[in-house]
């Protein structure tokens, strides 16, 4: 395995060390031990319920791992709720996108970054502050927006939006949050082929900023674009890993995933 | 004239009860039962501390809302794992234990019997005994209220509120403390429905726990469904409707044994119709799903 001595220091390094979740009988992630260093671009491949989304859900503290821990600058995070591991600097895209509905675009942005005025007593006490901040986020929210194309759709609510724009809503929602982590999971799915362009080249920068990147695609041409690194998920179990066309290139990612 | 002032103050009381409702339906997405019991709580906190220990209005009422607010726990903390249908007879319950013990623990709430004679608070060294006065007294607690539920609403607080309402999990995605959102929005929402009790307590000058039953927690939710949450004008709407229409059929020479039946009819009609064919309610943004 690429892990050789498990590096629980301060480190940016996100480490998984045996991680291990059953459903009833079902392993959906078994032993799993990966180590996703920063500025790397790395990806999950593997077929439908390979247990890819689940270990998402693991390093994001939805779901508790049986066996296993995960480290991250010195702590440990599976003992974190999910608020708490987001706020330290791991974000999120989810495969189902999750924007919030029945609120305005730029709304939605701005929920991305925390702001004091989120607790009650600092709209009393601290508004200066809270307003201070506020005008910083929503020119930033803004800027986001514009980014991924929206800047139009500003006031509008999410829900009035097509699937490929709140797909790219939360995207900017995720940005704004400014996370060191990124999980993504299937980022192009659903977008027109013009923003997957600008969406790969902001993928890569995000990664040169030295932020750790990790997604899950079943597009073999965009996996071969962008990742660093790719591990292939087989049954809850990493079956092969290494450079993108190394594994492509492997005898049994070709039989059981791309089914040549 | 006192009658046209009568119904604006009830207005007033009951829509300070409705914005502090809409806090939690319109924003958290709990649709909540227990509301005449904060409400309860900070009428008769408020009165046994004016009346059994001479305390000030203004510092009764502070006791009284800080002593809600931290009653509201008790169905805060369940609202934190009991989602939809599972928190709705939650807070039922809440409701239901509340009257029981305003009813029932006779040596301090009198039970049945009710308090008289709570004496009008004195503002600046004025009786409010008139009820021009009071009108005007209750008027400007009115207005602050107003002005705190818009500020809240469009604060960050309410925008995470509105996060957690359509979506916990993303919200959790993003770093918001879901659960300490919940208990502050119930604190909030519960000392704001206190302020409503003490100002019911003091204007009518009488309470019992008949004022603080299931029926007053269904007629406020009635307000706000049938007016509209998720906004400030949807409750204010539905405070005007609930308010103003039974004083309609007044005039119409309903007999009185039969307006307090046609008026419920009316209402039951009302939330029928709206459920169907405007379920955000007359004015509301949000609507359950």
């Amino acid at each position: 395995m690429e892990i050789t001595v498990l590096n629980k220091m301060k480190t940016d390094t996100l480490i998984l060390s045996g991680i291990s979740r059953s459903f009833g009988g079902l392993k959906a992630v078994d032993d799993v031990s990966v180590e996703f260093p920063p500025g790397r671009i790395t990806g999950l491949i593997g077929p439908n319920g390979a247990g890819k989304t689940t270990l998402f859900n693991i390093i994001s503290g939805f779901i508790r791992p049986d066996k296993g821990e995960i480290w991250w600058q010195g702590e440990k995070l599976s003992k974190y709720p999910p608020w708490t591991i987001a706020m330290k600097g791991i974000g999120r895209l989810f495969q189902d996108v999750r924007v919030f509905k029945k609120i305005t675009a730029i709304e939605n942005v701005l929920l991305g970054k925390s702001n004091p005025g989120e607790c009650p007593v600092n709209l009393l006490f601290n508004s200066k502050n809270v307003i201070a901040r506020y005008r910083e986020d929503i020119e930033r929210a803004r800027e986001w927006l514009a980014f991924v194309g929206l800047k139009e759709k500003e006031n509008v609510l999410a829900e009035n939006l097509s699937y490929g724009q709140q797909k790219l809503l939360a995207i900017a929602r995720l940005l704004m949050a400014d996370s060191k982590v990124l999980l993504l999971d299937e980022p192009t799915a659903g977008i027109n082929p013009s923003l997957i362009k600008d969406l790969i080249l902001m993928i890569k920068k995000i990664a040169e900023s030295g932020r750790t990147v990790i997604f899950i695609e079943h597009n073999m041409n965009i996996v071969l674009e962008i990742a660093h690194w790719v591990y292939f998920l087989n049954e809850g179990r990493i079956v092969a890993f290494g450079r993108p066309e190394d594994v492509l290139g492997n005898h049994e990612v070709r039989l059981t995933y791309l089914g040549l | 004239m006192n009658y046209i002032l009568h119904i604006i103050v009830m207005i007033f009381i009951y829509g300070i009860l409705a914005l502090s409702l809409n806090l939690l339906i319109g924003y958290g997405g709990l649709i909540s039962v227990c509301h005449a019991a904060f409400y309860g709580i900070g009428a008769y906190t408020t009165t046994l501390l004016m009346m059994n220990f001479n305390m000030n209005f203004f510092l009764a009422l502070i006791v009284g809302v800080l002593l809600t607010s931290a009653m509201s726990l008790f169905i805060a903390y369940p609202s934190l794992r009991l989602k939809g249908d599972y928190f709705f007879l939650a807070s039922l319950g809440f409701q239901i234990i509340i009257f029981a013990i305003l009813y029932n623990w006779v040596n301090l709430t009198k039970g049945p019997y009710g308090i008289p004679g709570i004496p009008r608070p004195h503002v600046f060294g004025l009786a409010l005994e008139s009820e021009f006065f009071f009108f005007l007294f209750c008027g400007v607690i009115f207005f602050l209220i107003f002005l705190i539920s818009k500020v809240l609403y469009n604060s960050p607080f309410g925008r995470v509120l509105k996060a957690i309402r359509e979506d916990e999990i993303a919200a959790e995605a993003l770093g918001k403390d879901v659960p300490a959102i919940k208990i502050w929005a119930f604190a909030i929402s519960a000392g704001i429905a206190a302020i409503a009790g003490a100002m019911y307590a003091v204007y009518v000058s009488y309470i019992d726990p008949t004022s603080f039953t299931l029926d007053e927690s269904i007629f406020i939710l009635s307000i706000v469904l049938i007016g509209g949450s998720g906004n400030l004008k949807g409750p204010l709407i539905g405070v005007v409707f609930m308010i103003v229409l039974p004083e309609i059929l007044r005039f119409l020479r309903i007999p009185d044994t039969v307006a307090p039946n046609v008026r419920q009819i009316i209402y039951g009609l009302a939330l029928i119709i709206l459920m169907k064919y405007r379920v955000q309610g007359i004015l509301g943004d949000y609507s359950f799903e």
